[in-house]
């Protein structure tokens, strides 16, 4: 077995599989499944040794066996570029302090896309290989004096940093290799594309066709008596940052919705998220309503309120869920904003979720940053772990939509989600209840659909909270509120393991696409500006992508119980921290036992022994067929097939 | 005497009394009616309906419309819903707006609403009392209950030995159990001689020089030494180690190193020459160039260091709602640190680390060495064994393991458990400190264990019942005093005696105690069924020859090693102690020109290479290499587990199952939903059966009766995976006839015939997966298998199949 298989095999390791599209053009998955059982010792030997290079969202499009004679020859080999990437520079004799082996010496490349160091020094050979995406910033450390060597180092989105080192060039003319990173790892600072407009792979599935705002309502059973969807925003003039599908309620015209926009900050009005199939409750959506100092009203904002409950014939009660800290609510009166007093709205009641802002969740992870990495301070890691706060607001999160839901499926009356500007701790909290709620958002497509409504076409601003290309790091528009809602998924996923569609191995992917630019799902801040870019013309989406390879990212476990609603233990006594995403950098936190490999197996077996089954009960049936006489008399058992349900 | 509602017929095997199925002579001494048992996550969370009882044994509920028992099964103690009396800790009565501990004395002013019992191990049963519920029945029970259940003391405990085994039926019934012969109990020089013969171990004997506890009261009958030393030579050893616990062999290395554990060298005893040349034999067993001894002392913590963090991981885990202190949510990680538990967790492991890396380098000695050398060493002794030992990680194996390293080494059970609160001071659970290591090696390791954690559960809940031999005695000594004196020196101190019927009155012997091994007399054929895997692991591929396992790890050999070096391994460093042992001043000149060449330090490199070997296999590319890249997986490279922060993990399903603040919005899921794993499990069954009703030639009748330990069947699964143990209860069709068929049939996999798969399994859990297609693995293979040379199934070889 040649000693760096791994570039077809599945692997056997979440974190270390490198997605390959092979597997699709292969005739037998059974077997490439084989093989990749058969080798993990050399998956493992090969991949652990670049550390650092797991993520490589690298797709290899080569017909199988030149992918494979291409690795053969690895020695010489250089990462297979993408469509449309090109080698922007290249510099041997760089010096990479990796935390975990020590000082490696090789080359480092640098394309539009990506950073690849290699290192001959270990064997097999070291390498890294990092999307520009990732990168946060880049500092030079240490020195400038002309003798000493100059360091960088890369800090990353995904809570590494790396250390690199080269001799002072002589020529001064000659840029550093590491300004020549900086300058395509910004593009956007510095008046370049980002490398998901180049990027021209075609795959087999279309991941922008995944979600039709009409098709989606029309599942949830809408338009019905109640409720209507409007084209009022149709050229966002309603709201810019709300998509142009949007459902209200039947007995408010779109007269009416323009004076409640006035009344919402930003424009952004309660509409529909959700509705209970039986109870009709629903999940509705908005920002703050602009109270202000003076306690100012709206008509309109409390008919409109009252229309959502009134939609509801189960309950003479309205919940809105505000998701910050009471005080922070009220603090915002001063900034023109506020929330409901349950003076003017009758019959709702008003719970505050004390969930903190994105400048709390920022400063948060970047605790969490310096707890993992690189080092581990073994003694006092649970309350260098509670220090950080990560896990409470994580529970904080969970916790409020653990309410949402509760209410709407128990208590049967309709809620109201807003925080702010509603596209942050509002998207967090309505995604995540209407995942507990529906089984449909449980399945991989139904995921797809729940980012792509509630996330993108709600306008959670990824540009800004992410910074895509842009060089400002220490912007205080950054936030980790996407990952945040990532990591309660995984918690929700740790309780109930068959309930997903989709393993962790996805939930990283998304994440790791997140940063890396290479599709466009999420670039710009709202579908408006998505439409005026073109992205779905000009870039891939991400769910082309893994929608192309659904067997990769598949629970081998799951099991419908498509009417089954989650409530989770939302205690920090039950909740983990992520370290499959958070630590995997660290090769001592390598899982132990891929366990999914095994439930693969498992399912292969069975497909194995149905297969056999089915051909043995063809040959009985041909052979009763032919001396029928010898087996009429014993009731042939019927063979039913067994339930499939993955 | 408490009023009492029936009373089991004497005569009758069991009885149902109000639809509770009694054990013999087994009182009934209170009902309640229409009452909810709340279920934890494991069990699916909600509740269940039925009814409550109070025996003068335990609490018992029955769900309603639970199946009939069957009269003639043989008595179960405890249901999957009961709780021994002995084991409540606590009982609390939940009001209207208040809490309440219902103490013996205490008066209730309010109907309980909830009735929370805390248990001992850790387990917490709450009870709701409906508007349906009697309100005088309510009340009723929570007296009963807490009248009848005694905090422990002596007479307590044996007052409940009686209650649950004192009858005479039960007495007969228990006299005629037979033992497992499934595993090996070390108890006769026979079973130790197996276990040498298992091990390769030639070149070492048994010795029965302590057959009458004369040299060491501590230690068993049997002890295992150098062949070479005779036991003349070794009579004069033990005087010099603390209680006379020489050094004894535990286990051989398949790569040729031996094991051995000791107590502390006594100092002060006058020593003859010959003395240092036998003890020096001793030592050495049969390696001749190398001996190290890892002192335990230094980096484990005390038993008094165990006490403490247990006690407060109780109280952290519990969430006692009837005290006022409790830990807020957003202080539990730091709390949880600071009782230190996962620290020791995680020093334990790194011990047995150390010494699985020294061991597998091959051909050495290691000696553990403890002061008393009953706590640690047992802990320490027997973790390496599981990590190196596939055998060990079988239910079987790890039930000899305990026997073995615990029970005949005489870890001082009785003492630290402490089920009579005479030995306060002592207390300490150590044993359960074990477990919970073990817990972490299963968690890592999943696949490579037979046993899984429901096994390691009830070993756990085992040790919180006062009524096992196992861990009623210190050591060998007082156990067989003790089965000497059953029905001589105990009399009966206020105990139920009183209330049972004349037949049992008569009869003053105390109860014979079950080893708790006999599981079946606590849990049912499908909760046993549990235990293990259904699908076990690869067993190792060769049988073990002469304990020279063919190493291709020569560069670690340590040949330059000089002969005789002795080192002492302490806080991860290795010495060569001039005084070891520690003789007079007088003495070490002696020693020095002994048979010893002079100690040098020149082998102290080789050996810190093998513990840096060790500290590199936390990464994977070393891991990668171990688990061979160059073939099938070797069985006995160690399981070397993760021991950074983030690694350990608290066993929640054990210290967490009661943890009621947990059910906030649980809703009522239907309990007879299977877990996917078992539901696949079931259709790789009905699939097999599907199969052998298909094949023409192989009627299911003609096949029952195969015996072949080959199993010949295994071209189906040829292109498996070796390491990944999914399939491996059929082994490779290469594997050699075993040369000893009896001991190896003796020792194979436990063949649980026909057992349904296990009942519901709580959603958070997916790491046992091929638990469940074990059961159907094992139930099929009596019939599944072709006798030898039967003709093969139409078409269905191997090679259709993979392809």
């Amino acid at each position: 077995m040649e000693k760096s298989g791994s570039v077809d095999s599945l692997g056997s390791k979440p974190s270390s599989r490198q997605p390959s599209v092979d597997s699709l053009s292969s005739t037998s998955t059974s077997r490439s499944d084989r093989s990749a059982q058969a080798k993990p010792p050399s998956v493992l030997s090969s991949d652990s040794v670049s550390t650092s290079a797991e993520f490589s969202p690298e797709l290899r499009v080569k017909p199988k066996a030149t992918a494979k004679k291409a690795h053969r020859d690895s020695d010489k080999e250089e990462p297979q570029l993408l469509p449309n990437e090109t080698v922007q520079d290249m510099a041997p004799d760089i010096t990479y302090f990796c935390p975990f082996t020590g000082a490696l010496r090789g080359t480092v490349m640098v394309t539009n896309y990506r950073l690849f160091f290699k290192s001959m020094d270990k064997d097999p050979a070291f390498m890294l290989d990092l999307p520009l995406g990732v990168v946060s910033r880049v500092e030079k450390i240490g020195n400038t004096s002309s003798r000493a060597d100059s360091s960088y180092g890369v800090v990353c989105k995904d809570m590494r940093i790396l250390r690199f080192s080269h001799k002072q060039v002589d020529d001064t003319l000659k840029k550093s290799i590491f300004e020549v990173l900086m300058k395509f790892a910004f593009p956007v600072s510095n008046g370049l594309q980002i490398f998901a407009f180049e990027y021209g792979q075609v795959f087999p599935e279309n991941g922008w066709k995944v979600y039709d705002p009409i098709s989606e309502y029309k599942r949830q059973g809408i338009p019905n008596e109640s409720w209507r969807i409007t084209k009022v925003n149709d050229h966002f003039e309603l709201c810019d940052t709300y998509p142009s599908t949007l459902v209200v309620p039947v007995n408010i015209p779109d007269e009416e919705l323009k004076r409640v926009a006035a009344f919402r900050a930003k424009g952004r009005i309660p509409v529909l998220s959700w509705i209970h199939p039986e109870s009709q409750a629903t999940v509705t959506r908005c920002s703050q309503p602009t109270v202000g100092v003076n306690g100012k009203r709206s008509k309109e904002d409390e008919k409109y309120l009252q229309a959502i409950m009134d939609a509801n014939a189960q309950s003479h009660k309205l919940f809105i869920f505000d998701a910050r800290p009471s005080v922070n609510a009220a603090a915002n009166k001063m900034k023109g904003g506020g929330y409901e007093s349950e003076d003017a709205y009758q019959n709702a009641e008003l719970v505050f979720l004390d969930i903190h802002n994105i400048h709390v969740m920022r400063e948060s992870l970047r605790k969490l940053k310096d707890l993992v990495y690189p080092n581990i301070e073994d003694s006092h890691w649970l309350s260098n772990l509670e220090s950080t706060h990560w896990l409470e607001h994580i529970k904080l999160i969970l916790a409020g939509a653990l309410r949402i839901a509760d209410k709407v499926e128990s208590g049967k009356t309709s809620v109201v989600v807003h925080c702010s500007d509603g596209w942050d701790r509002t998207a967090q909290l309505t995604s995540l209840s209407l995942l507990m709620l529906d089984g449909y958002y449980r399945t991989i497509r139904g995921f797809e659909v729940l980012l792509e409504k509630e996330w993108l076409s709600f306008g959670h601003r990824f540009q800004q909270r992410i910074g895509h290309g842009d060089k400002n790091h220490s912007d205080a528009d950054r936030s980790p509120v996407f990952i945040q809602f990532i990591d309660c998924v995984w918690q929700l996923t740790r309780q109930f393991p068959a309930a997903f569609e989709f393993n962790e191995y996805f939930l990283v992917t998304i994440l790791d696409h997140l940063y890396s630019c290479l599709f466009g799902t999420f670039l710009c801040n709202s579908e408006q500006q998505r439409l005026k870019e073109e992205i779905p013309k000009r870039t891939v989406s991400v769910w082309s992508y893994i929608n192309s390879q659904l067997e990769e990212f598949t629970n081998p476990m799951y099991v419908n119980y498509s009417n089954q609603v989650l409530f989770p233990v939302i205690s920090l006594r039950h909740l983990e921290l992520w370290s499959g995403y958070y630590i995997r950098w660290n090769p001592r936190m390598k899982p132990q036992e891929p366990i999914h490999q095994r439930h693969k197996e498992l399912l292969a077996k069975r497909a194995e022994l149905q297969k056999r089954v089915n051909e043995l009960q063809r040959e009985v049936t041909n052979r009763s067929a032919s001396s029928s006489s010898e087996r009429a008399g014993s009731p042939t058992r019927s063979i039913t097939p067994v339930q499939t349900f993955v | 005497p408490e009023r009492m509602l029936s009373q089991s017929s004497i005569g009758a095997r069991s009885r149902d009394v109000f639809g509770l199925r009694c054990l013999p002579g087994e009182c009934v001494l209170q009902r309640t009616v229409m009452v909810r048992k709340k279920l934890t996550a494991r069990e699916g969370r909600g509740w269940l309906s039925g009814t409550l009882f109070c025996t003068h044994f335990r609490v018992a509920f029955v769900p309603q419309d639970s199946p009939k028992a069957d009269d003639n099964a043989d008595p179960i103690l405890l249901g999957d819903h009961d709780i021994a009396l002995a084991s409540i800790e606590k009982v609390v009565a939940v009001g209207p707006n208040r809490t309440k501990l219902v103490t013996p004395n205490s008066s209730l002013k309010f109907t309980p609403e909830e009735l929370v019992l805390y248990c001992r191990d850790m387990r917490v049963m709450c009870f709701l009392f409906d508007r349906l519920t009697p309100d005088a029945q309510v009340i009723e029970i929570t007296y009963t209950i807490a009248k009848t259940y005694q905090p422990l003391k002596p007479g307590s405990v044996l007052a409940f030995q009686n209650a649950a085994l004192g009858s005479v039926e039960m007495k007969q019934f228990l006299s005629n159990r037979r033992r497992d012969s499934h595993m090996n109990w070390f108890e006769s020089a026979s079973d130790w001689e197996q276990e040498l013969e298992r091990c390769g171990a030639t070149s070492w004997r048994v010795s029965s020089v302590n057959d009458r506890f004369e040299m060491s009261n501590s230690l068993s009958k049997f002890i295992v030494v150098p062949q070479k030393v005779l036991d003349t030579e070794l009579k004069k050893s033990f005087a010099h180690f603390n209680e006379g616990r020489i050094p004894r062999w535990c286990w051989r290395h398949p790569r040729g190193s031996d094991l051995l554990r000791m107590s502390s060298f006594q100092n002060n005893i006058y020593h003859e020459k010959d003395d240092i040349r036998n003890l020096e034999m001793v030592l050495f067993g049969c390696q001749s160039s190398l001996c190290v001894v890892v002192e335990l002392g230094d980096e484990l913590p005390s038993p008094a260091d165990i006490q403490l963090a247990h006690s407060r991981l109780r109280a952290l885990c519990l969430g006692d709602i009837s005290s006022s202190v409790s830990v807020p949510d957003d202080k539990w990680l730091s709390t949880l640190e600071g009782t230190h538990w996962l620290d020791y967790i995680r020093s334990c492991l790194r011990k047995a680390s150390e010494v699985s890396c020294l061991l597998r380098s091959g051909h050495l000695t290691v000696a553990l060495q403890e002061v008393e050398d009953r706590d640690m060493s047992c802990v320490v002794s027997s973790l390496v064994q599981v990590m190196c030992d596939p055998h060990y990680r079988t239910q079987h194996g790890f039930q000899g393991l305990v026997q073995k390293e615990w029970v005949m080494a005489g870890h001082r059970f009785y003492s630290r458990i402490n089920y009579h609160r005479e030995s306060d001071k002592e207390e300490s659970p150590v044993f359960l400190l074990f477990l919970d290591c073990v817990w972490h090696l299963w968690f890592q390791f999943p696949s490579r264990f037979q046993l899984t954690d429901d096994f390691l559960l009830a070993l756990h809940d085992g040790v919180h019942l006062p009524l096992f031999s196992t861990f009623l005695s210190n050591c060998q000594r007082e156990r067989c005093k003790r089965s000497q004196n059953v029905g001589q020196l105990y009399t009966p101190v206020n105990g139920w005696r009183d209330m049972l019927g004349p037949d049992s009155s008569s009869d003053t012997s105390d109860p014979p105690l079950p080893p708790v091994w006999d599981w079946a007399l606590q849990y049912s054929r499908e909760r046993r069924d549990g235990f293990v895997q259904p699908v076990a692991p690869m067993p190792p591929l060769q049988l073990l020859q002469n304990g020279n396992l063919n190493t291709n790890l020569d560069t670690h050999r340590l040949a330059d090693a000089g002969p005789g070096s002795v080192f002492l391994l302490s806080r991860g460093a290795f010495t060569c102690p001039a005084n070891l042992p520690p003789w007079r001043s007088g003495g070490s000149g002696a020693y020095r020109k002994s048979h010893r060449r002079a100690l040098s330090c020149e082998n102290v490199p080789g050996l810190e290479r093998l513990l840096k070997a060790w500290a590199l296999t936390e990464l994977p590319q070393n891991t990668a290499t171990a688990s061979g890249s160059k073939g099938p997986l070797d069985p006995y490279e160690p399981l070397l587990p993760l021991l950074m922060g983030p690694c350990m993990s608290l066993w929640r399903e054990c210290y967490l199952r009661g943890a009621l603040h947990a059910q906030a919005f649980s809703h009522p899921v239907s309990a007879n939903r299977p877990h996917p794993v078992d539901r696949l499990a079931q259709e790789v069954q009905q699939l097999r059966d599907q199969l052998t009703q298909l094949s023409p030639r192989a009627a299911p009748d003609s096949l029952t009766m195969t015996s072949d330990p080959r199993r010949p069947d295994t071209n189906l699964n040829q292109s498996t995976n070796n390491s990944t143990f999914l399939y491996s209860a059929l082994r490779p069709k290469s594997t050699p006839p075993p040369t000893s068929t009896n001991q190896h049939t003796s020792r194979g996999p436990p063949s649980a015939s026909a057992p349904p798969p296990r009942p519901t399994r709580d959603g958070p859990k997916h790491s046992f997966l091929f638990g469940h297609s074990a059961v159907a693995e094992t139930r099929s293979d009596p019939r599944y298998h072709p006798p030898p040379g039967a003709t093969k199934l139409p078409k269905s070889n191997g090679s259709s199949l993979t392809s």
